[in-house]
C-alpha cells in the first residue's frame, strides 16, 4: 500500500517533469507561448507527486511497515516518534525524496511568482531548466535510489532504527531540511542563469529578480551549516564542531560562492557591471552543490557521513559534468558578447572593494576545493595515499579569513565609483580606534599569540565600522520622520547585521581553536580535579533505561554547577554503546565533558574527557545574528522600487558594442528595442550609478 | 571550478574573448576532474598469508575507547572483522568511511562485528578520530602493544577476519573498503558451505 502510493507518486513527478520538458522545449522551437506557458502544470503535478511519496513514507515510518526496505533499515518499534519522522532523511534514498520535496516546492514557488509571464521565453526556459533537474533526481528516486524498495522475503518483525548518531539530539529534525532548502534553493537562480545565456538577454535585471532567491536560499543554507557544526559539537563528542570533513567542505563550497555572488551582484545593480562574472558565480554554486552531494553519497572521499554510502555516484558525476559543460559552454558561446562595457574607475571605492571581496571568495573556494580533491589527484599521479588533514585547512583560510574580515571593515565606508583619503580617514578613525583598543584590552587581559589578536582586533574594527554604518542608517531614518526600525531593514542593514554575525563567529573561531584545550581526569565518586580553572566534581555514576535508550551516565558538577551527565549510551538493543557528551555553556566558555573510561570495578575511578574552549557559545550567537540579519534583509527597505524585469526580448547585440548578430536559440520575437531596466543598459556613463534613485538605503553614500 | 568573466579592474571597451578563453579553461579544469572522480582507483589491499591463518584467534580483551570494556570471546558466533589502526596513518583514515559503512550496513543482530584495536597511539587521539568520523564500533585500547604482537601486526592498518568458531580465516594490509571486506567475507562464509 504505502509502495504503490509513493511509486505512484514519485512516477508522478517523473513523467510530469519530462513531459514537461517535452512540451515546454517543443512550444519554445516552435514559437508557441501557449505550450511553453503549460510549465505551472507540470510544475503543480511534480509537486503532487513528491507530496504523494512523502506521505507515503512518513506514513510507512509512522505504521511502522517493515514491508519498506528503507523502513526496516531506519525505523524500529521503539524508535521515538520524533526520530520516527526524521528517519526519512537518516539514509539516502529518503533524503534524496526530502530533495525531491523541496526541489518541486521551489519550483511550484518559482512558476506561482512569474505566473504572470508565463510566456515569457525567458520564464520558459527557466522552468524548463529546473523541470531537467526534477527530472534527474525523481530518476533517481525511481531507479538506483528507490526508497520505496520493498523487502526481499519475508517481513522483519522489527526494523533495525535508525543510526545511533541520529536519534541522539532533536537537531536531526532541522539541520538536513533547512541545509537542504539551502542546497536546493540555488537551482531557481541556476536556472534564470541558463536562461538568460540561452535567450541572450542577460541585461534585463533577471538576475536582480532571481537574487532574493539565492538570498533566501543563501540564509537557509547558511543556518544549516551552523546547525550542522552545532549537531557536531552536540553529538560526536569529539569536541570539535567543524573538521574540514569533506561533507561540511561540500556544503561550505556553495556558500562562498554565493556569498560572493551577493556581494557582486550589487554592482551589477548599481554599475551594470560584472553580469558574467555574476552568472559565472550563479553557475558555479548550483555546480558545486551537485559536486557536494557526489562527493557525500559517492564514498569517493573519505568522510564522516559516509553511512550513506550508496551506487548512485556516477549518476551525480556524470550530472555534474553535464551541468557544468552546460553552464561552461553557454558563457563560452554568449559570454564575450554579453560583457558589460566600462570598468571600475578606482579600486579605492565600493565596487572595487566588492571586486577585492570576489577574489578573496573564490581564492577561499579554492583552497577549500583542492584541500577536499588533493588526496584524489595525489593517488593518481603518485599512486600513495594522503589526507588532507585541518591543519591544511587552517593555515591556508586564516590569512583569507582575517582579509574578509579587513575588507568588510573597510567596504561599507566605501562610496561607489570613488573616494578620496580623506573621506575614508573621517569615516574609519572611529572604528579603527575601537579595533586598537579591542588588541589593548585583550593584550592587557593575557591574551597572546599573533593570530588571535589580529582577529580581534580586526573583528573590533570590523564591527565598529558596521554598527557605525546601523547607527548613520537609523539616525537618517529617525530624522526622515521614518522610524528608527526603518534604518534597520533592507537589504543593505540586514547585510550589516550578517556582517555582525560574521564577526561574532571569526572572533569565536579565532579564540575556541586557538585557546581551547583538552585533558583528562580521573576520579573516585566525591572526588574533585581542578582543569583549565574550572573546578571538576565527580558525584558518582548512575544507570538510564528506556525503551530508546540505555544508558551509564557520571553525574559531574563543573565549579559547583550541574549537575552534568556525560554518558555511554545504547540505543536500543544490540548497538554499540556511544559517547553522550554533556556541555556546561557560559558566555565566557565552554566545558564539555565525556565519559572516556568507565570502571573496570565497583566504585572505581572514572576516566572524564574535559575540553574547555573559550567563546564557543559565541559561535551559535552569531549563527542567530546571521538569521536576524538575513530576515532584516528580506524586509524591504524605503524606497524600493517594485521588482518586475519584464521587458520586451533585447537581443544580445544590443547590449555589447554591436558585434555580429546573435544566434538568438529561443526563436523568440525580435528585437524590440525597447530599454528595459536602464540600471544595467547604462553602459559606462559613470553617473548612471550615482544619480539614479537608490534601491536601497545606501547609509555610506549618505553622512 | 569557477567559469570566469575577466573580473579584474582593467576591463575594457575592447572586444575580447576573455570570456571565451576562461570558459576553456574552466572546461578543462572541470573535465579532468569529472575524469580524476571518475577514474579515481580502488583502493589497493593485498591479502597477506601468515602463519596465523587457521589459527585460533589471539584473546582481545581491555578498555574500549568508548570508556566501555570488550572481550573478543564474547563475539563467540559471529562472523568478527579485526581492524588494527591508528590516527596518525593515512590509509586508516582513508578507509575509516568504509569501515562506518560496513559497520551501518552490518549492525544487525548476529550479523559480523567490527572491532577496532588501537596501534600505537594516544587514547585521547585515537578516541577524537573514532568520534569525529562517527565511528560506533569498539575500539580495544592496547596497552603495551601486547595484542598487536601477538597478531603479528606491523603497521596499520591491517585486517583480520575470524570466523565464528573463533579461527582466523584471512589477514588484509593496507585500507580495505566496504566492498572488499564484503567480498571476503563472503567467500570465507561460502568456502564453508
Amino acid at each position: 500500500m504505502n509502495a504503490a502510493l509513493g511509486h505512484s507518486g514519485v512516477l508522478l513527478s517523473l513523467a510530469a517533469s519530462v513531459m514537461g520538458v517535452v512540451v515546454i522545449a517543443y512550444g519554445l522551437a516552435r514559437s508557441r507561448p501557449a505550450l511553453a506557458r503549460t510549465g505551472r502544470i507540470y510544475a503543480a503535478l511534480v509537486l503532487l507527486g513528491a507530496i504523494v511519496a512523502t506521505v507515503a513514507m512518513e506514513r510507512a515510518l509512522i505504521t511502522h511497515d517493515f514491508s519498506l526496505a528503507f523502513v526496516a533499515a531506519n525505523n524500529s518499534r521503539s524508535t521515538p516518534l520524533l526520530y520516527t519522522i526524521t528517519g526519512m532523511w537518516s539514509a539516502l534514498a529518503g533524503s534524496i525524496l526530502l530533495w525531491g520535496l523541496i526541489l518541486a516546492g521551489y519550483i511550484a514557488a518559482m512558476v506561482w511568482r512569474f505566473r504572470r509571464q508565463g510566456a515569457d521565453p525567458l520564464v520558459a526556459w527557466a522552468t524548463l531548466v529546473t523541470l531537467v533537474v526534477a527530472a534527474f533526481f525523481f530518476g533517481l528516486m525511481a531507479g538506483p535510489a528507490d526508497p520505496f524498495r520493498t523487502v526481499a522475503g519475508a517481513v522483519p518483525a522489527n526494523g533495525l532504527g535508525p543510526n545511533v548518531l541520529l536519534q541522539d539530539n532533536a537537531l536531526v529534525a532541522f539541520h538536513p531540511p533547512i541545509l537542504y532548502l539551502g542546497f536546493v534553493g540555488f537551482t531557481i537562480p541556476f536556472a534564470f542563469a541558463i536562461a538568460s545565456l540561452i535567450t541572450g538577454r542577460i541585461g534585463e535585471g533577471w538576475q536582480l529578480a532571481t537574487r532574493r532567491w539565492t538570498l533566501f536560499a543563501w540564509a537557509f543554507l547558511t543556518v544549516g551549516i551552523v546547525l550542522g557544526a552545532w549537531w557536531s559539537y552536540q553529538v560526536l563528542g569529539w569536541g570539535g564542531f567543524w573538521a574540514w570533513d569533506p561533507v561540511e567542505n561540500a556544503s561550505f563550497l556553495p556558500w562562498l560562492c554565493a556569498t560572493a555572488y551577493l556581494h557582486s551582484v550589487l554592482v551589477q545593480e548599481r554599475r551594470g557591471l560584472l553580469r558574467v562574472w555574476n552568472l559565472s558565480l550563479v553557475i558555479a554554486t548550483f555546480s558545486l552543490t551537485i559536486l557536494g552531494t557526489f562527493l557525500t553519497r559517492s564514498g569517493v572521499i573519505a568522510s564522516v557521513h559516509a553511512f550513506s554510502d550508496s551506487d548512485i555516484g556516477p549518476l551525480l558525476l556524470g550530472f555534474f559534468g553535464v551541468v557544468m559543460a552546460t553552464g561552461v559552454g553557454l558563457i563560452a558561446w554568449r559570454g564575450d558578447r554579453l560583457r558589460s562595457p566600462g570598468g571600475i574607475d578606482s579600486v579605492l571605492s565600493r565596487e572595487g572593494a566588492f571586486l577585492v571581496n570576489n577574489l578573496l571568495f573564490v581564492a577561499f573556494a579554492f583552497v577549500v576545493l583542492l584541500g577536499t580533491v588533493f588526496p584524489l589527484l595525489y593517488e593518481a599521479f603518485r599512486g600513495q595515499q594522503v589526507t588532507v588533514g585541518a591543519p591544511y585547512f587552517n593555515a591556508m583560510t586564516l590569512p583569507i579569513g582575517l582579509a574578509l574580515l579587513l575588507l568588510m571593515s573597510i567596504g561599507p565606508a566605501l562610496p561607489w565609483r570613488k573616494t578620496t583619503t580623506s573621506t575614508l580617514r573621517d569615516r574609519l578613525a572611529v572604528p579603527a580606534w575601537v579595533g586598537a583598543i579591542v588588541i589593548v584590552a585583550c593584550v592587557a587581559g593575557g591574551v597572546r599569540g599573533l593570530g588571535p589578536l589580529v582577529a580581534f582586533g580586526l573583528g573590533g574594527f570590523a564591527a565598529a565600522a558596521n554598527v557605525r554604518q546601523l547607527v548613520l542608517s537609523a539616525r537618517g531614518a529617525h530624522r526622515s520622520g521614518a522610524g528608527v526600525w526603518r534604518g534597520l531593514v533592507g537589504r543593505a542593514n540586514g547585510g550589516m547585521v550578517v556582517h555582525l554575525g560574521v564577526v561574532v563567529i571569526a572572533v569565536a573561531l579565532a579564540a575556541a581553536t586557538s585557546f581551547g584545550h583538552r585533558s583528562e581526569v580521573t576520579l573516585r565518586p566525591g572526588q574533585v580535579a581542578s582543569s583549565d580553572g574550572h573546578r571538576i566534581t565527580f558525584e558518582g555514576l548512575t544507570q538510564i533505561r528506556t525503551p530508546a535508550r540505555t544508558a551509564t551516565e557520571a553525574i559531574v558538577l563543573v565549579d559547583g554547577r550541574g549537575p552534568l551527565l556525560p554518558a555511554l549510551s545504547q540505543f536500543g538493543a544490540n548497538t554499540e554503546e556511544v559517547g553522550t557528551p554533556a556541555i556546561d555553556s557560559s558566555l565566557e566558555d565552554d566545558v564539555y565533558l565525556t565519559v572516556d573510561a568507565l570502571p573496570v570495578k565497583a566504585n572505581g575511578p572514572v576516566t572524564i574527557g574535559v575540553t574547555v574552549q573559550p567563546l564557543v557559545v559565541w559561535l551559535w550567537g552569531g549563527g542567530l545574528l546571521l538569521v536576524l540579519g538575513s530576515a532584516l534583509a528580506a524586509v524591504p527597505g524605503k524606497r524600493r522600487r517594485p521588482t518586475d524585469p519584464v521587458s520586451a526580448p533585447v537581443p544580445a547585440v544590443e547590449t555589447g558594442d554591436g558585434s555580429s548578430g546573435s544566434g538568438d536559440a529561443t526563436g523568440a520575437s525580435r528585437p524590440v528595442l525597447r530599454r528595459a531596466r536602464p540600471v544595467v543598459e547604462s553602459g559606462e556613463s559613470g553617473e548612471s550609478g550615482d544619480d539614479k534613485p537608490a534601491q536601497e538605503p545606501v547609509p555610506a553614500g549618505s553622512p | 571550478m569557477v567559469a570566469s568573466d575577466d573580473a579584474g579592474p582593467g576591463v575594457t571597451t575592447r572586444r575580447r574573448h576573455t570570456a571565451r578563453w576562461v570558459a576553456g579553461v574552466a572546461l578543462v579544469v572541470g573535465a579532468a576532474l569529472v575524469a580524476l572522480l571518475a577514474t579515481s582507483p580502488p583502493q589497493t589491499v593485498t591479502e597477506v598469508d601468515t602463519p596465523l591463518v587457521g589459527q585460533s584467534a589471539p584473546a582481545i580483551s581491555g578498555p574500549t575507547l568508548a570508556g566501555g570494556s570488550f572481550a573478543l570471546g564474547s563475539l563467540r558466533g559471529r562472523w568478527t572483522v579485526v581492524n588494527f589502526f591508528a590516527s596518525w596513518c593515512a590509509p586508516c583514515q582513508q578507509e575509516q568511511p568504509d569501515l562506518v559503512a560496513f559497520a551501518y550496513a552490518h549492525r544487525s543482530p548476529g550479523d559480523a562485528a567490527l572491532v577496532g584495536v588501537v596501534f600505537d597511539d594516544a587514547s585521547s587521539t585515537a578516541r577524537s578520530f573514532m568520534r569525529s568520523t562517527g565511528a560506533t564500533w569498539p575500539a580495544v585500547v592496547d596497552a603495551g602493544g601486547q595484542i598487536a604482537l601477538d597478531y603479528g601486526v606491523r603497521g596499520p592498518p591491517e585486517t583480520f577476519i575470524v570466523s565464528p568458531e573463533g579461527t582466523v580465516v584471512a589477514h588484509f594490509d593496507g585500507p580495505m573498503t566496504n566492498a572488499s571486506l564484503d567480498y571476503w567475507l563472503n567467500r570465507a562464509q561460502g568456502g564453508r558451505g
